[in-house]
């Protein structure tokens, strides 16, 4: 699985049957406590100045990058990966948390963490580099415009289709109901309740992380009456069937369209005209670091354009780094896949933790989907 | 080592290996067991009692509020769709793995026998994540299956993402492990019983119902039972097999823990259902099951 083509990363990332295993033993760690509710802090550890550990997607680890890191830096580097954003956290709480000074949790994540008071706010002048970012990278309105993270790469979701199977390309979600007869046991939605709910909800002219009790009954109501067309919510498992002609549509994250489309080119991926989910990769450091001097100098060197641009494509994500885009080759710069122009990102959102109350009405709703 | 000792030592060194012995053999798989599945589990049940309860949050048990959360027609749906099946597969996997057992253990030639027994649990050897995508790439519109169909000249089936295609998957995964233990239950048949009915006048069909079933009933059990507690915990095949209206219990669990909307209170809660279902049955597998092999 090491030889696995990396541009699976929200393959990896998202991909429930392989994160369960490791999901299990993370949901077990806590136990390890008498109270595991309890099991909040963790307690500050002092480490070597000259060691780093980072807690990591399968997708980034780079034998090469951390080779040349510790050949600049004389720090020497290990690396730990999770498979979710959850095993991650999980993880974390269980109080293995600090151990790690830098972790690369996904932007709804961060906001999670940020909540539960579990990050360092970064201090920006010790960083070097942030105005290479993309410019919707450079300023995070979140969090009282304070910084807690910096962005390493980023994706959409779309809908990737077979042309030669559809009349008419589709533009946006509403093409699913539109076509719904059609396209019945061709298509397949995420496994993911929130990008589904979500791109229902903005099918519907709402937000992605509406809270309104109403707005989110109507995309359950909307979401029903597609459901006998959908064959299967998967993440991934649609590659080798839509690559074959057995399904035509799929809702999917735009890393693994790019794989796709790299097996067959004849296949398109679209996003949406109304809108979808923007995620995005980040570094963040916690309170517990036991080395964040050394966490400083990681981010910094992964702020560097040349670093960035050569990581880029040694492991196929989409950089958020502006300066390491112009540096990639044309063929790279002009995957629309990848690095969508500007203007279709206008309407896109990115998933945010919503309330309690909220996210526990879209779960019931969700086990209401799946039951009908 | 060799230093001398006391009469009165010798004789208290007699003594004390009697009980020291065996609770120094027991230990171990004492303090494993205690460690890693009575105190989880008691730990379980403790968090079923907190209503809502999320990482972080303090524990303060508080009443049955989760337990009448499981209640909710949608979450009984769930149960209800993983014991549906629990129950099919564990009958799939009855009728298909007797004859296969009987064959084994009393048809087969004895040099054969291990051979046979060997290939038949291989699959197991395997990752079931990927025997289950196995049998997508075997089942999809235009895989395997259908090939075969379409080359001689018969119609697709549509199977994949069909509650067939789930129980496909599950009795495969669990097959080996009914016709193994229905195999050593068949091997220590009484032959002469056969025999005996035989010359006594009974059909076939009377001997086995009447003799060969009764014998075998403990395995039988044991089997079913087996069987039926991994059918029951399976996620893998119904969530990649199965089609939109596929989720079981053991899904919903992971959801309570791990999901967008962590519910830990109410996970523990179905975790102690299922842990009290299965212990039930287990239960009564030793009651009845010992006085089977009793009255035999």
């Amino acid at each position: 699985m090491t030889a696995r083509p990396p541009h699976n990363v929200s393959r990896s990332r998202r991909r429930f049957l392989t994160t369960a295993a490791a999901g299990a033993a993370g949901a077990m760690l806590p136990s390890c406590g008498w109270r595991l509710g309890n099991v909040q802090s963790n307690p500050k550890q002092v480490a070597p100045s000259d060691q780093l550990a980072v807690y990591t997607w399968e997708a980034y680890v780079d034998k090469d990058l951390l080779k040349e890191f510790q050949a600049q830096t004389k720090i020497k580097v290990t690396s730990e990966v999770f498979d979710s954003n959850e095993t991650m956290l999980a993880t974390f709480e269980a109080g293995k948390g600090s151990t790690y000074s830098v972790i690369y949790p996904s932007e709804i994540t961060v906001q999670q963490m940020v909540q539960k008071e579990y990050l360092t706010e970064l201090d920006v002048s010790r960083l070097a580099g942030l105005d290479n970012l993309l410019p919707r990278f450079r300023e995070l309105h979140r969090n009282g415009g304070k910084r807690y993270s910096v962005p390493v790469s980023w994706g959409t979701t779309g809908l990737i289709y077979n042309p030669d199977k559809l009349s008419e390309p589709p533009t946006d979600w509403e093409y699913l109901w539109k076509h719904k007869d059609k396209l019945t046991r061709r298509m397949t939605l995420l496994s993911d309740v929130r990008e589904v709910m979500g791109a229902v909800l903005k099918s519907l002219g709402h937000s992605y992380n509406s809270e309104n009790p109403q707005e989110i009954k109507a995309a359950y109501e909307k979401l029903l009456k597609l459901k006998p067309a959908i064959a299967s919510f998967t993440t991934d498992a649609w590659k080798d069937q839509l690559l074959a002609g057995d399904l035509w549509i799929a809702m999917g994250y735009s890393s693994d369209a790019a794989e796709a489309l790299k097996q067959n080119p004849k296949l398109k991926f679209v996003i949406p005209k109304s809108g979808t989910s923007l995620w995005s990769d980040t570094m963040v450091i916690p309170k517990s670091a036991p080395n964040p001097d050394a966490a400083y100098d990681w981010i910094n060197y992964m702020l560097r354009p040349d670093v960035a641009a050569s990581m880029t494509q040694r492991l196929s994500f989409a950089t958020t780094n502006e300066d390491a885009i112009v540096q990639l080759p044309q063929e790279w710069q002009g995957n629309q896949t990848l690095f969508p122009p500007d203007r279709l990102l206008s309407h896109c959102e990115t998933l945010a933790p919503v309330n309690k109350g909220t996210a526990e009405l879209i779960e019931k709703y969700w086990t209401q989907v799946s039951n009908s | 080592v060799a230093s001398p000792s006391p009469p009165a030592n010798t004789a208290a060194a007699k003594v004390a290996p009697r009980w020291l012995e065996p609770l120094l053999l027991l230990a171990p798989a004492g303090v494993w067991l205690g460690l890693l599945l009575i105190l989880p589990t008691l730990l379980i049940v403790e968090l079923s009692f907190v209503p809502g309860i999320r990482p972080g949050d303090v524990v303060n048990p508080t009443g049955w509020g989760n337990y009448l959360k499981i209640f909710d027609p949608s979450t009984l749906t769930v149960l209800g769709r993983s014991l549906f099946f629990a129950i099919g597969t564990t009958a799939i996997c009855l009728l298909l793995g007797y004859p296969v057992a009987y064959w084994l253990a009393q048809i087969v030639p004895k040099r054969w026998q291990n051979l046979l027994l060997v290939a038949f649990i291989l699959p197991l050897w395997t990752s079931s994540l990927l025997r289950s995508y196995a049998w997508i790439s075997i089942l999809r519109d235009s895989g395997v299956l259908n090939s075969l169909l379409n080359a001689v000249g018969l119609p697709s089936l549509q199977l994949l993402y069909q509650t067939p295609a789930v129980f496909l998957g599950m009795a495969y995964s669990l097959l080996p492990y009914m016709v193994l233990i229905l195999y050593s239950s068949l091997e220590k048949l009484d032959r002469r019983l056969l025999e005996a009915a035989a010359d006594l006048g009974a059909t076939p069909s009377q001997t086995f119902w009447r003799v060969t079933v009764p014998q075998t009933l403990p395995g039988l059990a044991a089997g079913c039972l087996l069987v039926f507690i991994n059918a029951l915990g399976d996620f893998v095949n119904p969530e990649l097999l199965g089609g939109t209206s596929s989720m079981t219990a053991a899904r919903l669990i992971y959801n309570k823990f791990l999901g967008n909307t962590p519910d830990w209170g109410m996970g523990s809660a179905m975790s102690t259902i299922l842990i009290l279902a299965v212990s039930i049955a287990i239960a009564l597998l030793i009651k009845y099951g010992d006085r089977n092999a009793k009255s035999l």
